[in-house]
């Protein structure tokens, strides 16, 4: 009997030595297609189950996810480039390995946009004083567009212009009737609104900065990385092929995420919404994290001092 | 003795942050909670965001106080009020009406009216249900006695079923003020670019949990000092019933 156990015993370990690493991954649920995808469709994913396990996680804001992950609870996730930049600041350790999508400009694709009423008051950005704009959350990127926005206008960001946190499904009715000045529209929220007519484009995520810069980055523990490198590199492998894929057939990655459950938008209406922009190879924009980190130190004060956001980006796991 | 449950947690809060086991950023040392709170209180937009949610929970509890003392008292002497305003106010109290904030956004804006709003709602139940109970178990015999002297019904209500009902009042006024504290804070912390609640969001969006902290002890002592002076207004009003709390 006792031999029994032992053997037991034996083949459990031996079981669990051979089950690949998990990576318990928190996303997001705006603009991580590719993401999604992966677990979605894991045929496009080889190394899927055999050289890493994912189990993604989902949270509505960066601050619970990036808690999360201090409490030991998550390995990686997606987060902006700036939160990273952020929270690597505050010293979390945390690594930008891939980007997942930009604020780019360009007809073919999609900017995240404020809007105000059409038939309003406010022509431009100037005449936002004495008035509010709605974004997502504090110290988010739609927090950091809008107050760079109103800066370049020459207005005092909470001075000329209070800045209120909001949720996007909320901001369209909040713009119509009065309740706030201008709103942060991301897709497919902005493609409803705009469908519904009656509002306005003042300024883009795009312009605002004034460049093309990274919005959503993937980002792994530094712990983790150098634990399991090989199954970092497998994910990664993994992502590109998968970021591929979704560039080459997006409207059957778009089906397929919303027959997952993974988008609620009406399937139509989902396929015919911009997308942002997303690199094949899934290499990061260093110089534009750079730039935006000088902004947030120097314009918003959100950085106490300057940082090196060379030793935040690492992209050698990413395929050659 | 009095202090020493506050002690022992924040013995076992420090032993947590210095043992290295959690990364400092999910808990601080209580220095710099400790240092935080000093620059909370060295700042004067700090404690303008104290002040601004002070005046948020003290309106809607004010006019919750209003609202519900009348009502309270109105359905405690009148039958056919108790059977209309009873079966409403008992059916609903245990709706959350926080659900009930983004449609109070878009009716009153997202300025302090539709907190205050908010806060009213929240407070008017404890108040007037409390108060009604006071009003309703006021002694028959005083109320028998009064009416044999000849009391019209104002006088009636004036010297007897306020007085008696007091305690009650003050009760329900007790139970009311920290829900004021608590769905300030809360509301500011969903929509606000204002008040304490914005400023622990602030603080957490920017991954200093030590500030945060600091906030929620600077609203536990706004709750303690709000707490401190209304039992000190009910023992000064209320002379004949003092309260037997940790106060007197």
């Amino acid at each position: 009997m006792k031999f029994l156990s032992l053997l037991l015993v034996f083949f459990s370990f031996a079981a669990a030595a051979q089950e690949p690493p998990l990576i318990r991954f928190g996303r997001g649920f705006a603009a991580e297609e590719q993401v999604w995808l992966m677990s979605v469709r894991p045929d496009l994913t080889p190394n899927q189950g055999k050289k890493y396990q994912l189990k993604q996680i989902l949270f509505q804001a960066n601050p619970e996810r990036f808690q999360a992950f201090l409490a030991g609870a998550l390995d990686a996730g997606t987060a902006p480039g700036l939160a990273v930049i952020f929270a690597r600041a505050q010293g979390v350790d945390m690594t930008i390995v891939a980007s997942i999508c930009l604020e780019a400009a360009g007809r073919e694709y999609f900017t995240t946009a404020y809007m105000v009423k059409d038939d309003g008051p406010i022509r431009s950005t100037r005449d936002l004083k004495g008035g509010t704009i709605g974004v997502v959350g504090i110290k988010t990127a739609t927090d950091l567009w809008a107050r760079v926005g109103l800066l370049n206008a020459g207005l005092v960001p909470d001075r000329d212009t209070k800045v209120f946190p909001m949720g996007f499904p909320a901001m369209g009715d909040a713009v119509r009737s009065g309740k706030i000045s201008a709103g942060t529209f991301v897709e497919p929220f902005y493609s409803a609104e705009m469908a519904k007519g009656g509002l306005r484009t003042i300024f883009t995520a795009q312009n605002s900065v004034g460049y093309d810069h990274e919005l959503l980055n993937i980002w792994f523990g530094e712990k983790f990385l150098k634990a399991q490198p090989e199954a970092v590199r497998a994910f990664l492998a993994d992502y590109v092929a998968v970021t591929r894929y979704y560039l080459a057939n997006t409207a059957q990655a778009k089906s397929d995420l919303h027959k997952a459950g993974f988008v609620r938008t009406p399937l139509p209406f989902y396929l015919k919404t911009s997308d942002w922009k997303r690199t094949a190879s899934g290499r990061v924009d260093v110089e534009s994290l750079k730039k935006l980190s000088v902004l947030m130190l120097e314009k918003l004060q959100w950085l106490e001092k300057p940082v090196n956001v060379d030793s935040m980006v690492d992209q050698s796991y990413l395929p050659r | 003795m009095r202090f020493a449950l506050i002690g022992v947690v924040a013995l076992a809060w420090e032993a947590t942050a210095r043992s290295g086991l959690w990364s400092p950023l999910l808990f601080p040392s209580l220095e710099r909670v400790f240092n935080e709170l000093i620059l909370f209180f060295s700042r004067s937009e700090s404690l303008l965001q104290a002040w601004v949610s002070l005046y948020r929970a003290f309106a809607g509890f004010a006019l919750a106080a209003v609202a519900g003392v009348s009502a309270g008292i109105l359905m405690g002497r009148s039958r056919f009020l108790a059977s209309l305003l009873d079966p409403l106010f008992s059916g609903t109290y245990a709706v959350p009406k926080l659900a009930l904030f983004p449609i109070f956004i878009f009716i009153f804006g997202i300025g302090s009216l539709s907190k205050v709003a908010l806060v009213f709602l929240e407070c008017l139940y404890p108040i007037v249900i409390i108060t009604y109970h006071g009003a309703r178990d006021v002694n028959r015999v005083l109320l028998w006695s009064a009416q044999n002297l000849g009391a019209g019904r104002g006088a009636i209500l004036r010297r007897i079923v306020i007085p008696a009902a007091a305690p009650h009042i003050f009760a329900g006024f007790r139970v009311a003020l920290p829900v004021a504290m608590i769905v300030v804070v809360i509301t500011e912390m969903i929509s606000s670019a204002d008040g304490l609640g914005y400023a622990a969001m602030y603080a957490l969006s920017s991954l200093k949990t030590d500030r945060m902290l600091a906030v929620v002890v600077v609203i536990s002592l706004v709750g303690l000092l709000l707490d401190w002076m209304l039992v000190n207004l009910r023992d000064r009003l209320v002379y004949w019933e003092k309260l037997d709390t940790y106060y007197v």
